[in-house]
């Protein structure tokens, strides 16, 4: 290895600084520490000639380690590391400190202690630079396909935008046609247009204009080159690493040739087999061989499995007139390789069955929202007539009751938010079609929060229809007159109703996908606590998951409206193209390393990862040992404080390299107050001291601060070895246990500070001389306030008495 | 809310007050949907209790009238709005709550003061009578023991159930 020539460029930050600290001894400090050979100061460093000057030494060769002080390093460091990578010096080999923000400012009513906390600061970080390892670059080759699963207006959407840029798309559908829930709602609000008018994908030539708005089945969606649909198929297995991922599909047979079929409807007419129809949401029913409308695709039939008698009637096979029907069809597993995938599985009604006191499934008459909406649809059973399904007469007092099943803890606690647009629009469609039926809705509260959703309610109210203020307790029936009654209080006017009606539509909670919970598994992505796919951050990374090259789209995340899906479908096809647009994936490899000949058996860190990186590997016939994927470790260092033996490391973040910081933090005093050594986690932390300098607030110098990368890779010892080396007082200061970037880390460092403070007491030191804070970036004044308030706790306390034992 | 003070309206203590006391933790929860006030048979028969509105009149800190107003008393402890609050509100745990705190406060209805003064003095909230004597043993059950009324009293004052009923006493004489 080369000889260390440690450069140390310091920043007077256009000259404030100078006022405060006194640079001359800073300097002459410097050039003391062994392997220092350049020491320099400058108004700034950042950008302009100060860079220059660095660039120009590295290029020289007079350095190879660079130590710069500068304000706003979170700013800065971006135009500093980026120029040395550019002078051709590896950038991890650079260490970056804040004598302003850290420093002066906060402790300038106390300028010679603020020089030695200086000192401090530039020994620690000139150490600390001299142990820093190169990092290098590591490229993943990635696949510029994708998978959508689902079909839905949600998948559909990022399949159009994705195949539209130039990916390969793989659509992937459960069901025998596309179209999912939407395509059974019959009308979209506020809008009131058709359900299966999208937007035409910009590869049909014919309807290249802004305006273009066609039915999904002559919208040429399915006809894009580089888009390939699976209906009737399942996602079973998906292997493989983000960028390359090897997925299996399970391809039901169709039993009726695609290419073949002609839609002439022979087939239904001869099939003796009559069952439930599933897409009307069971209030006709269909024969086993059928299509759920005729504008659907793929345009052909299909045969459900479960029904048909298969050769023991085979009546459809002979009546066929182009010999589509194939009943000797077999599933396939199709391997397909891609680099990104999009989970949009969508939602659906929740069975309001299990909520006794309104006897759905008991009482024909009571029906759903989406049953109405088929009913309503002129593709529909009823061909557009609202009827009592008890009698097939029309329904002339209907009853709509909102919530069922959701904002209800014993159920589904959440509110499924377009459930009350929906019961609206039914409302709206009928009243406005049949003056003359009443219908009422009963609800806890109207939320019409979207754009034009409150004119709809308006609209309902200009209409003539009522609504009562007031959950039903029950849905009860007068079998003589088969007449429905609605108990419910107007709970605005305290006054207990009876409604009577000839049909009462639930509006049913939404709920996840069925098999949700079985595909995340597949995936190896979380769920929320209400069974949705869990979004990486709600406001941060929408449509992204904690998985790299995982993405989610629509109502899989939550329910939603058709606008919102089309919005959320483009923002995860952006979200993919970005990821995926180049064919690479770069990415540093400041990653934990195993040392094999400590690491045995246990499943520690592969259950602690956060990011699913570690797996256990067979080492020999007894023995397993950790593996780190290196595309999927984000180098949080969780790990490392999990690890019971050491045997897992963090490049650039190993118990050596941190224990000289802490020495040299601790070893120029300068100060009559007892040190305490701040130990910060790089994101809200780190950041949380920075904005303490920011506003200009002020601390006592005795506070040393020291970055790791999350406050989750400290292990007990490490504490233990800060009063080891002179600290009087130790604050562990991480982001907010929900709030941690790292997802896991600030809790873990909570309890193991717990656990230290157990520890200490052992060894008859007082246990308040270590605490945990959690800040987020504003939350400047609550370090300082803390950094006081510790200050004070240690004077009284008085000096540390240290055990030898320790 | 006619009639009530403007101080009243925004007394958060008193729903701060229930939710101390067990079987109270859940008042906060309401959301005033009305399914309790459609579900109970008591509010069917009569406009003067409506469970939705006592736990509204609580919440909003009305404390004056919901405990010395005779609604909390009528409850006939079916549990059926607690059965099917969608928000998991204890509504009858939290009548109990407040009829507590009313009583500990000197108010309950004479019917309850006399079961009550009954208990110490008999042992019985029902008190024996010839006809029930007769019908024990019509049926073949042995004449019942008088109660162990010297216990019972000295558990009672343990308790403070007596000064709960003197506080009723004073209040009445007053």
């Amino acid at each position: 290895m080369d000889e260390l020539k440690v450069g140390v460029f310091l920043s007077t930050c256009g000259n404030q600084l100078s006022k405060i600290l006194d640079f001359d001894a800073l300097m002459d400090f410097a050039k003391k520490i062994r392997s220092v050979v350049i020491v320099a100061k400058s108004s700034e460093y950042w950008r302009g000639e100060g860079l220059r000057t660095i660039t120009e030494t590295i290029r020289a060769g007079k350095i190879n380690r660079v130590v710069v002080a500068e304000s706003l390093p979170k700013l800065s460091e971006v135009n500093i590391v980026q120029a040395i990578e550019d002078a051709g010096l590896n950038p991890s080999l650079v260490e970056i400190l804040d004598l302003k923000d850290h420093c002066a400012i906060p402790h300038k009513s106390t300028p010679s202690e603020a020089v030695a906390k200086a000192k401090a600061m530039i020994l620690a970080a000139v150490e600390h630079v001299k142990l820093l390892e190169p990092v290098e670059k590591a490229e993943f080759y990635a696949v510029k396909s994708v998978l959508v699963i689902g079909g839905g207006i949600a998948g559909m959407q990022a399949a159009e935008d994705l195949a539209d840029l130039g990916f390969a798309v793989n659509l992937v559908e459960k069901a025998s046609f596309l179209g999912g829930l939407a395509a059974r709602a019959g009308r979209f609000f506020p809008t009131d247009d058709c359900a299966i008018c999208i937007q035409s994908p910009s590869s049909d030539v014919k309807t290249i204009t802004h305006t273009s708005r066609k039915c999904v089945y002559r919208s040429g969606f399915t006809e894009i080159p580089n888009m390939k649909i699976y209906t009737n198929s399942r996602v079973t297995k998906v292997d493989g690493v983000p960028g390359n991922y090897k997925v299996t599909i399970e391809k039901k047979p169709r039993y009726v040739n695609e290419a073949k079929c002609v839609q002439c409807d022979l087939c239904t007419a001869v099939c003796p087999v009559e069952v439930p129809d599933e897409y009307n949401a069971k209030l006709n029913k269909r024969k086993a061989i059928y299509i759920n409308v005729p504008s659907v695709y793929p345009p052909a039939y299909v045969i459900d499995d479960a029904a048909c008698k298969f050769y023991d009637c085979a009546k459809c096979v002979q009546i066929c007139p182009t010999g589509a029907v194939e009943l000797n069809q077999q599933p396939e597993k199709i391997r397909i390789n891609v680099g990104g995938i999009i989970v949009a599985t969508g939602f659906q009604e929740y069975d309001p069955y299990v909520i006794k006191e309104y006897h759905y499934g008991d009482y024909p008459d009571v029906i759903t929202n989406l049953q109405l909406a088929r009913m309503i649809d002129s593709f529909g059973p009823t061909k557009g007539a609202v009827i009592r399904p008890s009698t097939k007469e029309p329904a002339k007092r209907i009853v709509m009751v909102q919530c069922v099943g959701s904002r209800d803890r014993r159920w589904n606690p959440w509110c499924s938010s377009i459930c009350c647009m929906i019961s609206l629009k039914h409302a709206i469609l009928i009243k406005t079609a049949q003056p003359d039926i009443d219908i009422t809705i009963c609800y806890i509260d109207v939320r019409t929060t979207g754009r034009e959703h409150e004119y709809y309610y308006e609209k309902a109210r200009d209409l003539g229809i009522k609504f009562v203020k007031g959950r039903p307790t029950e849905i009860l029936h007068d079998p003589e007159v088969n007449m429905l009654v609605v108990d419910v209080e107007d709970a605005i006017l305290g006054k207990l109703l009876e409604i009577e009606a000839d049909l009462v539509v639930l509006a049913p909670s939404l709920v996840p996908a069925e098999g949700a919970r079985e595909l995340s598994k597949i995936l190896g992505i979380e769920l929320d606590d209400d069974g949705f796919f869990k979004e990486y951050n709600a406001k941060l990374r929408p449509t992204e998951t904690k998985m790299r090259g995982i993405f989610l789209s629509g109502g899989a995340t939550f329910p939603k409206d058709a606008p919102t899906t089309s919005l959320h479908a483009h923002s995860a096809a952006l979200k993919v193209s970005k990821f995926l647009s180049t064919g690479k994936i770069v990415k540093d490899k400041r990653i934990a390393i195993v040392k094999e000949e400590y690491c045995g058996d246990c499943e520690f860190c592969p259950v602690t990862c956060p990011y699913g990186a570690i797996s256990l590997v067979q080492k020999d016939d007894e023995h397993f040992v950790a593996q780190v994927s290196d595309i999927l470790c984000e180098g949080c260092g969780v790990c490392v404080g999990t690890c019971p033996v050491n045997a897992i490391e963090l490049v650039n973040s190993r118990p050596d390299q941190m224990l000289v910081q802490m020495n040299a933090l601790m070893s120029v005093k300068g100060t009559s107050k007892p040190l305490i050594l701040a130990i910060c986690c790089s994101e809200c932390g780190h950041a949380a001291v920075d904005s303490c300098g920011m506003a200009m607030m002020e601390y006592p110098a005795n506070v040393r601060v020291m970055k790791v990368p999350c406050t989750g890779i400290l292990q007990v010892h490490q504490i233990l070895e800060a009063f080891k080396v002179g600290a009087e007082g130790v604050m562990v200061v991480g982001c907010k246990t929900d709030g941690c970037h790292y997802e896991v880390g600030s809790e873990k460092a909570k309890r193991k500070v717990e656990l230290t403070k157990i520890l200490l007491r052992e060894y008859g030191i007082e246990p308040e001389r270590l605490e945990m804070i959690n800040l987020v970036y504003i939350e400047g004044d609550k370090f300082a306030e803390a950094a006081k308030t510790m200050t004070e706790k240690l004077e009284k306390l008085g000096p540390l008495q240290l055990m030898k034992s320790l | 809310m006619a009639g009530m003070e403007k101080e009243e309206l925004t007394n958060l203590q008193f729903s701060k007050e229930i939710k101390e006391h067990m079987g109270g933790e859940t008042i906060t929860s309401c959301y005033q949907c009305g399914t309790c006030a459609s579900s109970c048979p008591v509010a069917k028969i009569t406009e003067r209790f409506n469970p939705r509105n006592v736990i509204r009149l609580a919440l909003l800190g009305d404390r004056k009238k919901v405990l010395l107003g005779d609604a909390i008393w009528l409850c006939s402890s079916c549990y059926n709005c607690q059965e099917r609050c969608p928000q998991e509100v204890e509504i009858t745990d939290i009548i109990y709550v407040l009829r507590n705190i009313s009583m500990k406060e000197g108010n309950m209805p004479n019917i309850y003061s006399e079961f009550a003064a009954g208990l110490l003095k008999e042992g019985r909230i029902v008190p024996m009578s010839k006809f029930l004597e007769k019908k024990r043993s019509d049926i073949g059950l042995p004449p019942l023991k008088p109660a162990d009324v010297y216990s019972l009293r000295k558990i009672l004052a343990a308790t403070g159930f007596d000064k709960i009923l003197q506080r009723k006493e004073e209040k009445v004489s007053l």
